[in-house]
């Protein structure tokens, strides 16, 4: 036996006080360096305005001046979630809210049960400079009010497809979608969990119900075997973009353009829009900017809306978020001319109502999990 | 069996585990459920269990569980015995790359998956190249086959690691002497072997299922809506303000995981003449095998190659390869040096911190728990033993979201929630640790601790060089899991945590929603790279250990 195989012990007490005090040194450290500092906070979704050329400075480009006119921090704080996801969050924050500010609630969602039990109303003092048809859309007790809006359509890659190869697009109908043709080569998104999905949803529901007067679940009877669902819209994006046997999108009526900017070139996107006997119909999906009920700082809040419908932020939208502000004070750059603009298009807002989305929204969506499950 | 002298079975170290997991699972959850349920006490229960579509859910929740479990243990288990038993070069390479699925967040797993195996994948490519035809042939990545085979890939690393845990364990004497009496192969299995794994490959697959059961983005992504599970639609249900709904849909879905694991811990609680050994390992090398041996080991390793490495190398494609631009780039590790909006840095010192601390704050609370389920103490073990599995049975969107109103909003956490963020991800990870410490406890020989004492150690020595170094394998499985749980862990991260605390998991999902496929890609990449090493350092580090003279 040489003392090699019986190694001296430590004393383990040294080791494990060692590694106590390096926890507790690296945690304070955390703690530190993490620490809250106060803020003025504006939840939002996780892409808000970082579209653009330069996403690391758009909140001082945007923001930067009501900071220094009010002498607070602002934080826009880009929630890992979608629009549903801050409003459960809000919800699960009640009691004790730290946000003052929530934009990204849409004309869909602020119909849903428990919404507006977070939210407090208020009306800024520029909001002429928003087209009360917009204002309507949205919400008339200004709960929320218009931060920017877009139309939901259909999109193609002209790389794959075109109205030549397919002339159907030129003048798009559900029916040409039903083809098992076409729906095999068609992602939209789940109307469960993406606005776009259910904007998508709601326009089918309207052109049938409203327009023909059939039963709306027969379409998604017929192409339920064809028809690729993804869960969100970035999902759907993904597979329309790498996957060569995926051609058409449910997607925004601003993608073209878009497509032109961020090529330099001409778009390898088009819109093919929905049409019922020779109309062109579209769904206008409008997003909100609204006070957070019993938030910390209601005066600035106020004043946060009111500037957040200035030209500052309004003009920054069109090439950062890729939607139309809400503003009818804001130009709009050049390259916006190849989207497709909500006067070109009927809107199917006017034809499906408030009230009818709001009593049975629930039961349509019901009804489509049942025929997709089924 | 000889009870261990001079130790309460039920010790007061164990309190603080049970402490934590009670105010941080048991309390959050329980005041999710009630509060949920006092909504709409009757009219609830009866929407929610009428309905078609929860039915519906239901049937396929547990038939895609079962049918993944079966898969991920047919196929892993002859994986957990080449790896014990066969010597080849580069063997705790292998060991360390077949881990990596495991370790990947899901949002990961989902793309390298649709890479590798849907429409226009690595494989339908090759079979497309094969059939002269320009039509897709063949996609395995859609519907429930996809979903089965998803998580199979996901799930034969717990099987593979866990079975081999044990089966390092067996006294190859045992083995021996049965050859020398000229046993079959098949008996040497059956009355040696098997009883040997019996208790880890039920573990294994009873985790498997569990996990399977709870499955949530992998099911949303290839379920294309038309499959749910059962936590898919307590999401839904959360995100519809639904709280009546989500909260009778997650009591049911614990009452089927307390079921589990109250009949995991009945089996268990009848094998209590275990005996465990502490011995080496029996090895063989390659060329020792018989032929038909080889070929089949050959055949599997290729089948396990396809399956596993198929998806990873997707991903590494994925990290250099701009599919929008179409060339190869760098961006992707550039940005994760950078610190502006939405630059990775942040994100990738969060996950290390994060589940750095996790899996500590996991090893302190799961050794305590795995010597407190030897409790002789009528009920003490049982009780211990579903509270400790708890955490796998609740769905993890219903627990962040009762950390998140019975804990962050109370205590006015909710602008700074690193902690909850990393006690959400130690909570999940605590089974797996806390089964993989138990298992290689249950396998030491009680002689040598008796021996220990006998030669004048004391209970703090006999502790540290005796008892620790032998579970030191089973620490370290155990390590292994609650960092990779912490690592690849959204769905509580995601609605706890707030910009400045996000984690690369996120960070990734967040960048595909972007288009940002290279950033999302390397992202993955480094997560796997990550674990990768981690793995393989401690491998060695077990290996010195474990394999030690005896």
């Amino acid at each position: 036996m040489t003392s090699q195989q019986y190694p001296t012990r430590r004393n383990p007490k040294f080791l494990i006080a060692g590694v106590v005090v390096v926890s507790v040194i690296v945690i304070a450290s955390i703690a530190i360096i993490t620490a809250p500092r106060p803020k003025f906070i504006v939840y939002t979704y996780d892409s808000f305005m970082v579209w653009g050329d330069d996403p690391d400075t758009i909140d001082e480009r945007a923001f930067g001046a009501f900071e220094k006119q009010f002498g607070v921090d602002v934080e826009i704080v880009r929630l890992n979630l979608d629009a549903n996801g801050i409003v459960a969050r809000l919800k699960a924050e009640s009691a004790n809210p730290v946000a003052d500010v929530v934009i990204g609630i849409d004309n869909i969602l602020i119909l849903q049960e428990g919404v507006k039990d977070v939210l407090e109303p208020y009306t800024p003092e520029n909001i002429s400079f928003v087209n009360s048809d917009l204002i309507n859309a949205l919400d008339p007790e200004h709960y929320i009010v218009p931060f920017d809006y877009g139309l939901v359509t259909v999109i193609y890659s002209t790389e794959l497809i075109n109205t030549t190869t397919h002339p159907e697009l030129a003048e798009l109908t559900f029916t040409d979608l039903a083809t098992p043709d076409l729906a095999s080569s068609f992602v939209t998104e789940n109307p469960q969990f993406s606005s776009p999905g259910l904007a998508f949803l709601l326009t089918q529901i309207a052109v049938y119900e409203k327009l023909m007067g059939e039963d709306w679940k027969q379409w998604w009877q017929s192409v339920k075997e064809y028809i690729d669902v993804q869960p969100g819209w970035s999902e759907a994006w993904a597979k329309w973009d790498s996957d060569p046997t995926i051609s058409m999108m449910v997607s925004y009526g601003t993608d073209p353009a878009y497509s032109a900017w961020a090529s330099g070139t001409a778009p390898t996107t088009a819109i093919a829009p929905i049409h019922h006997s020779g109309t062109t119909y579209a769904w206008v999906q409008v997003e909100g900017i609204g006070l957070v009920k019993n938030g910390p700082n209601p005066d600035l809040a106020k004043a946060f809306i009111d500037y957040c419908l200035s030209d500052t932020v309004q003009e920054l939208i069109p090439l950062n978020q890729w939607m139309f502000p809400a503003s009818s004070h804001a130009t709009l750059p050049a390259v916006y001319d190849y989207a497709i603009h909500p006067n070109e298009v009927s809107l199917l807002n006017n034809i499906l109502t408030r009230t009818e989305i709001e009593q049975n929204l629930t039961a349509w969506l019901d009804d489509w999990a049942a025929i997709m499950t089924g | 069996m000889k009870i261990l002298r001079g130790r309460d079975p039920f010790s007061l170290t164990s309190l603080f585990p049970v402490a934590i997991l009670i105010i941080f699972v048991v309390l959050p959850v329980s005041y999710v459920i009630i509060i949920g349920i006092m909504d709409d006490p009757v009219g609830a229960f009866i929407t929610t269990l009428s309905s078609p579509v929860t039915q519906r859910t239901i049937i396929f929740t547990v038939l895609q569980a079962l049918a993944s479990t079966l898969l991920a243990v047919i196929l892993g288990l002859p994986g957990a015995f080449l790896l014990t038993r066969l010597e080849f070069r580069g063997k705790s390479l292998v060991r360390a790359l077949i881990l990596v699925p495991f370790v990947l967040p899901p949002i990961v797993v989902v793309v390298g998956f649709l890479r590798m195996f849907g429409r226009g994948g690595i494989i339908d490519s090759f079979l497309m190249l094969l059939a002269g035809s320009g039509q897709s042939v063949i996609d395995l990545s859609s519907g429930i086959f996809g979903i089965v085979l998803a998580h199979t890939f996901y799930n034969i690393p717990l099987i593979i690691l866990l079975v081999s845990a044990s089966l390092i364990r067996l006294n190859p004497e045992v083995e021996e002497s049965a050859e020398i009496l000229g046993v079959s192969n098949w008996q040497k299995f059956r009355h040696i072997i098997f009883p040997h794994i019996r208790r880890s490959l039920f573990a294994a697959s009873i985790l498997v299922f569990l996990f399977c059961f709870m499955s949530f983005p992998i099911v949303l992504a290839l379920g294309q809506s038309r499959l749910m599970t059962i936590e898919v639609q307590i999401f839904h249900a959360f995100r519809e303000l639904d709280y009546a709904g989500a909260s009778t849909l997650a009591l049911m879905q614990l009452l089927v995981t307390l079921s589990l694991a109250y009949i995991y811990i009945k089996a268990g609680s009848s094998d209590n003449e275990y005996m465990g050994s502490t011995s080496e390992i029996k090895t063989l090398s390659f060329q020792k095998m018989p032929m038909r041996y080889k070929v089949t080991s050959i055949v599997y390793s290729l089948l396990i190659i396809v399956l596993v490495t198929g998806p990873f190398i997707a991903i590494i494609e994925s990290s250099i390869y701009d599919p929008y631009v179409g060339e190869f780039t760098l961006r992707g590790f550039a940005n994760l040096l950078s610190t502006g909006i939405g630059g990775g840095l942040l994100p990738l010192m969060n996950s290390l911190m994060y589940s750095t601390l996790a899996t500590l704050l996991t090893l302190f609370l799961a050794i305590p728990l795995a010597y407190s389920h030897r409790s002789k103490t009528y009920g003490v073990s049982s009780t211990l033993s579903s509270l400790t599995l708890l955490p796998l049975g609740i769905s993890s969107i219903t627990l962040a979201y009762g950390l998140m109103i019975a804990i962050t909003v109370p205590l006015g956490l909710t602008t700074y929630p690193w902690p909850i963020i990393v006690i959400a991800q130690t909570i999940i990870g605590l089974p797996f640790a806390v089964r993989a410490i138990e298992v290689s406890l249950q396998n030491i020989d009680p002689e040598i601790l008796d021996q220990a004492t006998v030669l004048g150690a004391s209970r703090f020595q006999r502790l540290f060089f005796v008892e620790l170094p032998l579970v030191a394998p089973g620490m370290l499985v155990g390590a292994v899991f609650a960092f990779a749980m912490a690592i690849g862990e959204m769905s509580a991260t995601l609605f706890i945590a707030l910009p400045q605390n996000i984690t690369l998991s996120i960070a990734i999902y967040q960048y595909l929603g972007v288009r940002k496929f290279v950033e999302a890609g390397a992202s993955a990449f480094v997560i796997a790279m990550v674990c990768f090493f981690a793995f393989l350092i401690l491998e060695r580090y077990s290996d010195v250990t474990a394999g030690g003279s005896p």
